[in-house]
């Protein structure tokens, strides 16, 4: 066997075992075999990311959404880039994107409806934006805020109405 | 070429620069594995049982093969790990650019920020790697633990 194969395999062993110990020995390590999702569902529970924590507003399956869709009193939101959003989003929706948010954001999401519903989604592959802004409005004094996990992704898939750049030109949607 | 490569205090500056890179880029890692490990998920390459063995597992072997490559331990073993390392960090985001995930939140994205974000990445690993590949042409031993071993080793 090569000798560098042979310094290469020393070298790995050694870190997983400092790596173990020293995760062991700090406090609230990582659990050593993850829980992570293998992607969205549609059909069980709400899809809920590893990093929800209690407080966090409620979590909706894909029929909640839609059911949610059907109301005037629900608007929903899309939390990723302006690009993204251009490109395809949940019909009526709108954009705030997560990442741009600043004092010009704020007095917009100020002006915002507080006795409206909100519905918060992004791409739905596990992406966390949509979590970040439901937290944000929910904390920002929205008290009826809801986060679309599944998100655009799980929306489209499912053939419901959407606005994409193609048919926005044409003033077109499905 | 070779020769210049070869030189002594280019190779040593090589392994500085290197090793440093991979301490300082490790160290954060190993301080916080769940952020680590969600930055690992979002590559959506490795299956979710591994994610968190490999964001444990992983900055420590940079952080060992860095403080190796800087005094010259298990030198070949070492450097060959962060060739490998950088290799496999390239294939990762290559695949993801293709796929369009923008690898900070994990999503799929078509915008061009995240793009561009992921091609700096490349271009700054193909940096380290071209620097991998010149200590591997090198011939130059010098200011090594491993020699000190080789010549105790020849005098007995």
């Amino acid at each position: 066997m090569k000798n560098w194969f042979v310094q290469l395999l020393v070298i790995l062993i050694i870190s997983t075992i400092a790596a173990l110990a020293i995760n062991s020995a700090r406090g609230g390590g990582v659990a050593i075999i993850g829980d992570w999702p293998s992607g969205t569902r549609s059909g069980e529970g709400p899809v809920v990311p590893p990093s929800a924590e209690e407080g966090d507003p409620p979590f909706v399956t894909l029929e909640d959404a839609v059911a949610k869709y059907q109301s005037p009193d629900i608007i929903f939101i899309d939390s990723r880039d302006p690009e993204d959003f251009e490109n395809g989003h949940i019909k009526r929706a709108l954009n705030i994107p997560f990442e741009y948010l600043d004092e010009e954001w704020e007095v917009y999401i100020e002006s915002l409806d507080h006795d409206l519903g909100y519905v918060v989604y992004c791409s739905g592959d596990e992406c966390e934006t949509s979590l970040h802004l439901g937290r944000y409005l929910y904390d920002f004094g929205f008290p009826h805020i809801y986060i679309f996990y599944g998100g655009w992704r799980e929306w489209e898939d499912n053939g419901l109405p959407i606005t994409t750049a193609e048919s926005s030109g044409k003033g077109e949607t499905r | 070429m070779k020769k210049v490569l070869s030189n002594d205090y280019l190779t040593l500056a090589f392994r500085f620069f290197l090793g440093i890179i991979f301490i300082y880029a490790s160290l954060d890692k190993i301080a916080h594995p769940d952020q680590f490990a969600r930055i690992v998920f979002n590559y959506h390459l490795l299956p979710g049982f591994l994610v968190n063995l490999c964001a444990l597992i992983l900055p420590m072997a940079e952080f060992i093969a860095g403080v190796c490559i800087i005094t010259g331990t298990l030198y070949a073993g070492a450097r060959n790990f962060l060739l490998i390392i950088l290799v496999v960090f390239m294939v990762a985001i290559g695949v993801n650019v293709i796929r369009g995930v923008d690898l900070e939140c994990g999503c799929f994205s078509v915008s061009s920020r995240a793009k561009s974000a992921s091609l700096q990445l490349l271009f700054r690993d193909l940096i380290y790697l071209l620097i991998g590949l010149a200590l591997v042409v090198s011939r130059s031993r010098r200011w090594m633990v491993d020699n000190f071993f080789l010549s105790r080793r020849a005098k007995v």
